[in-house]
């Protein structure tokens, strides 16, 4: 559907893109994720055309578009700032591409409240302006401006970090449900872990300008490819070489567990390996606890269910349970990277 | 970002030379080369055997009483700086700093300056304060040993600019003030502060910054002022650069040379003191570091006898400050027997100072009546005063406008080419007027355009009958780019670069997105500016006084002559009351340019659906009564 082939991006002196390859597949979610500076929204303009880029191509269907004038692209973008027109109405804001395209009234009309409706803006709403709206509802405006014009591909640009944590959640899966009724392939950039990987069918994790890592959710986060993907993702133990001795790690590797891989005093199974320690401290979050274990030669970070039977105090003894096949392991050298 | 089409590269060097040619043809043309002139004719003197003799007017400059122009002026400038910051600090902190009763009412009177100044406002207050003004009269009634003509020369000049200057207090100070973290001030007395000491530690620090560029601008203006000296009779420099340019060799040595010298050292003046600012400006103090300002809350003057006496003070300036214009609106509407004697006549009142003219009999020097027809005439049926509004209105209405488009299509330029060095050249063209006096960018084009010589322009003379017109819509244009430019150039920052990039991605050209997504965002600036310009320009003096052609003369130019034609052979003789009643007209528009600006123009979208939404629900309300009521009746 849309490939990126060796993409190159330089800024004067500074090279923002290292050699960047990325084939998002027909109706697919497709989320980049990274911290802030590492390259994903430079891709993702890179894609609108908003930046030329020094080396590579892109191709949407086969098609040629590198050097493809941004506003004949056919690319649908929500912006994180939403970038809606303040003086216009909601409704001229949404009209506005198919007016561009000089379609008939009748049919701009047509156009604008049928997408409305499915982003469940009102006639009410439409007449309105933009700073009238709230955040959520704006953000609707942006996505319907946006799948108006019928492009072939969207790409958001942290659409929901302007929201509050709330609204960010519920939105969330309401992006989710239209994307899955649209049908429509979508590129979606957030530095949101969470995000990232409840939304999306595919991931790529963007560092310093090179992609680490391609794969759905659970690739991501159970195989991380590189330290990096593995730290950036979810919250991580790393194993002293003490502990991954126990394990039968390789102790001059990097070695590393996810928190909820690790069990509080529960029955050992055949593979399983038991680390005695005492509870150092506890934070309670209540949907789950997490525990601070001190092993003796390295404390480890532990997360529990909160059933509201095992509670664990401070000073308490306990059993951590692991599986050595829940460590990811990588070799040394990488962190020089 | 710079896109790679080889077609549009063609037409974008074309349109980029023509730019080129066109900035070259108006920067040279109309600024560098006529302001050069002026300077080198400094040292061109002529000696009446046609030698040159380059140092004539500077050792004329130190032998005669010339100097005595420029101490005047700067006399005039550092009494004001003293005065003004004064007044202008004390209006805004009674209204906005201490809780004064009838604060609301005080910053009305306190801001009439900002809807009549110039030649309006010293009529006025000569109106009131001369030899046989209105409360000189009354004065003299009360302390017949009083001084008749206390209000003349220096006296005169620095009393009323001392309170027709404030207007910038009003605006930037308030505005500072507001700016306040009200926490700080919290602080402050939790600390256990007095008032005043918080004042004098907390709020004069940050209004710092403030206060001096105001200062500067004071200097500025008592340095460059020309209608209150030039009416109330002071000898400062402009005025003297405008009758010096009007007079001629026959009359006194090299006048012209002199009036160039002396504007020149005018703009060395303003120059190095707004480089001193600019500078200052730049070191950007005292930025406030709080990220929640609580609102500033008036406090209380503890202090009963220091309450009384801020009381009292406020309200002084207040009637300081209100009498003119309460007098003017008064007298705009008496007859001219009554302004003749000075005196409020409340059994009559007319409204012919405004319409309609009337016949006037006198009594002749041969003791015999004649009658003048149409010798009592208001300001809409007066044929003069009418000229000049007429001509005032369209040269400023060019003008404004003018300014407002040179300034959009600079600025879409300097802001695409921010980095570059083009972008700041053309930006600091546009300021460079700034740095001038304008009575020095008029003198200039008075003399230099006052020749058939000049190519560029087609070999005709500017200054010549009509044309002066055209001269005197540059030098307004060129005089309001500078603030048009500051004006604008932030509410093109205003603009979210990523409002650009989404018009474009939805297909929009650079063209269709500058038109429909960019100029709707900056139209309401624009359009405050093209207001502030024209109600600045429409009452100007200085500027067409320069040019002093009976082509160009302007309303305020027509007020002026009001006040000394009144009278005589039984012509204009409600001159006054006219008077009055055009300083009342120029109040209105200013007010309502000012309420459109300020209070309808700075609304958004949805203030603006808002409002219209509460009018319909109003009309609603009123046509559901009627609907209602018939409903009654039926029953």
């Amino acid at each position: 559907m849309i490939e990126l082939k060796n993409i190159v991006v330089k800024f004067d002196n500074f090279t923002a893109l290292h050699n960047i390859n990325v084939h998002v597949k027909e109706g697919e979610f497709f989320t980049f994720l990274g911290p802030s500076g590492c390259g994903k929204t430079t891709t993702l303009r890179t894609i609108t055309g908003f930046i030329d880029p020094a080396e590579g191509t892109v191709s949407v269907k086969g098609r040629d578009i590198t050097h493809v004038a941004i506003e004949d692209r056919n690319i649908g973008i929500v912006f994180q700032s939403y970038a809606l027109f303040p003086t216009m109405t909601v409704y001229d804001n949404i009209a506005f591409g198919l007016k561009v395209k000089k379609l008939k009234k009748a049919e701009i009309d047509r156009k604008v409240r049928e997408i409305a409706k499915k982003v469940d803006l009102s006639d009410e709403q439409l007449a309105k302006a933009v700073s009238q709206l709230s955040g959520g509802q704006q953000q609707r405006v942006a996505i319907a401006r946006a799948l108006v014009t019928g492009p072939a591909i969207i790409c958001m640009d942290e659409p929901l970090s302007n929201l509050d944590a709330k609204l960010r959640v519920q939105l969330r899966n309401e992006l989710k449900r239209m994307q899955k009724e649209f049908g429509i392939t979508t590129i979606y950039v957030t530095h949101d872990q969470e995000e990232a990987l409840t939304l999306s069918d595919r991931i790529a994790v963007f560092n310093k300008g090179y992609i680490e890592q391609i794969g759905t959710p659970n690739e991501v986060y159970n195989h991380s490819k590189t330290e990096f993907v593995c730290n950036f993702i979810g919250d991580i133990n790393r194993l002293s070489p003490e502990v991954s001795r126990t394990l039968g790690a390789d102790p001059k590797q990097h070695n590393y567990i996810r928190l909820e891989r690790i069990h509080v005093n529960v029955e050992p199974k055949a593979t399983d390996v038991v680390l005695e320690g005492t509870v150092e401290s506890m934070e309670y979050y209540g949907l789950y606890i997490k525990y601070t274990i001190n092993l003796g030669c390295q404390s480890i970070k532990v997360i529990e269910k909160n059933d509201g039977v095992n509670i664990y105090e401070p000073g308490q003894r306990v059993k951590a349970v692991l599986n050595p096949r829940d460590v990811m392991a990588y070799p040394a050298e990488e962190v020089a990277k | 970002m710079s896109r790679r089409e080889p077609i549009r590269l063609g037409k974008n060097t074309i349109i980029k030379s023509v730019g080129f040619l066109l900035y070259i043809y108006l920067f040279i043309g109309f600024m560098v080369v006529p302001c050069f002139n002026t300077l080198a004719s400094v040292f061109s003197t002529v000696k009446p055997d046609g030698s040159r003799d380059p140092w004539a007017v500077i050792r004329f400059f130190f032998a005669g009483n010339m100097g005595r122009y420029v101490l005047n002026s700067l006399k005039l400038a550092v009494g004001l700086v003293v005065t003004v910051n004064i007044v202008g600090v004390s209006i805004v902190l009674l209204t906005e700093y201490f809780d004064i009763k009838g604060a609301k009412i005080l910053r009305l009177g306190y801001m009439t300056t900002m809807i009549y100044s110039g030649v309006a406002l010293v009529t006025g207050y000569l109106f009131l304060y001369a030899g046989d003004g209105i409360i000189t009269t009354q004065l003299l009634k009360i302390f017949p040993n009083m001084n008749k003509d206390w209000f003349s020369g220096f006296r005169a000049v620095w009393f009323t600019m001392t309170f027709a200057c404030t207007s910038n207090h009003a605006l930037f100070l308030r505005n500072a003030i507001r700016g306040i973290d009200y926490n700080t001030v919290e602080a402050a007395r939790n600390m256990g502060a007095s008032p005043f000491k918080v004042l004098w530690k907390v709020v004069f620090p940050t209004l710092m910054p403030t206060m001096f560029s105001l200062t500067v601008m004071t200097f500025i203006t008592g340095l460059c002022a020309m209608s209150a000296p030039t009416l109330l009779g002071y000898d400062s420099i402009n005025p003297e650069i405008v009758r010096l340019a009007g007079s001629s060799v026959a009359d006194e040595s090299f006048p012209q040379a002199r009036a160039a010298l002396l504007s020149v050292i005018l703009a060395m003046f303003t120059i190095v003191l707004l480089t001193v600012l600019s500078s200052y400006e730049s070191k950007g103090h005292y930025l406030s570091v709080s990220k929640t300002k609580a609102k500033l809350q008036k406090q209380k003057i503890t202090n009963p006898v220091a309450n009384v006496l801020a009381h009292i003070y406020a309200y002084v300036l207040f009637v300081i400050y209100m009498t003119p214009v309460v007098m003017i609106v008064l007298f705009s509407f008496q007859t001219y027997k009554a302004i003749r004697m000075r005196t409020l006549d409340l059994s009559q009142w007319t409204m012919l100072n405004y319409f309609g003219s009337r016949d006037y009999e006198y009594l002749t020097s041969r003791g015999t009546y004649k009658l003048r027809k149409g010798a009592i005439s208001g300001l809409f049926s007066n044929e003069a005063t009418m000229g000049g509004i007429k001509l005032s209105f369209v040269l400023s209405a060019i003008a404004a406008a003018l300014a407002c488009v040179i300034v959009v299509v600079a600025c879409s330029y300097i802001f695409k080419n921010r980095k570059k060095l083009s972008g700041k050249v053309l930006e600091y063209s546009l300021l460079f007027p700034w740095l001038l006096p304008t009575i020095l960018i008029c003198y200039s084009y008075r003399t230099f355009f006052n020749s058939e010589s000049v190519f560029y322009v087609g070999g005709k003379n500017l200054y010549y009958a009509e044309n002066v017109r055209l001269l005197i819509v540059m030098a307004y244009t060129v005089t309001k780019l500078p603030f048009s430019l500051r004006m604008i150039k932030a509410s093109f920052y205003a603009i979210d670069e990523e409002l650009e990039d989404a018009a474009r991605n939805l297909g929009s050209s650079p063209v269709w997105t500058f038109l429909k997504v960019k100029l709707p965002i900056i139209l309401p600036s624009v359009l405050a500016v093209f207001a502030l310009n024209f109600n600045a320009l429409f009452t100007e003096y200085d500027m067409s006084a320069t040019f002093a052609s009976s082509y160009g003369t302007t309303y305020a130019m027509i007020i002026q002559s009001m006040c000394a034609e009144e009278g005589m052979y039984g012509y204009n003789v409600n001159a006054s009351g006219r008077r009055c009643a055009s300083t009342v007209f120029i109040m209105v528009v200013s007010g309502i340019i000012l309420y459109l600006v300020y209070g309808v123009g700075a609304r958004d979208l949805g203030e603006r659906l808002d409002a219209r939404d509460r009018r319909r629900k109003r009309m609603e309300r009123i046509t559901g009564l009627f609907s209602r009521k018939k409903a009654e009746v039926k029953v």
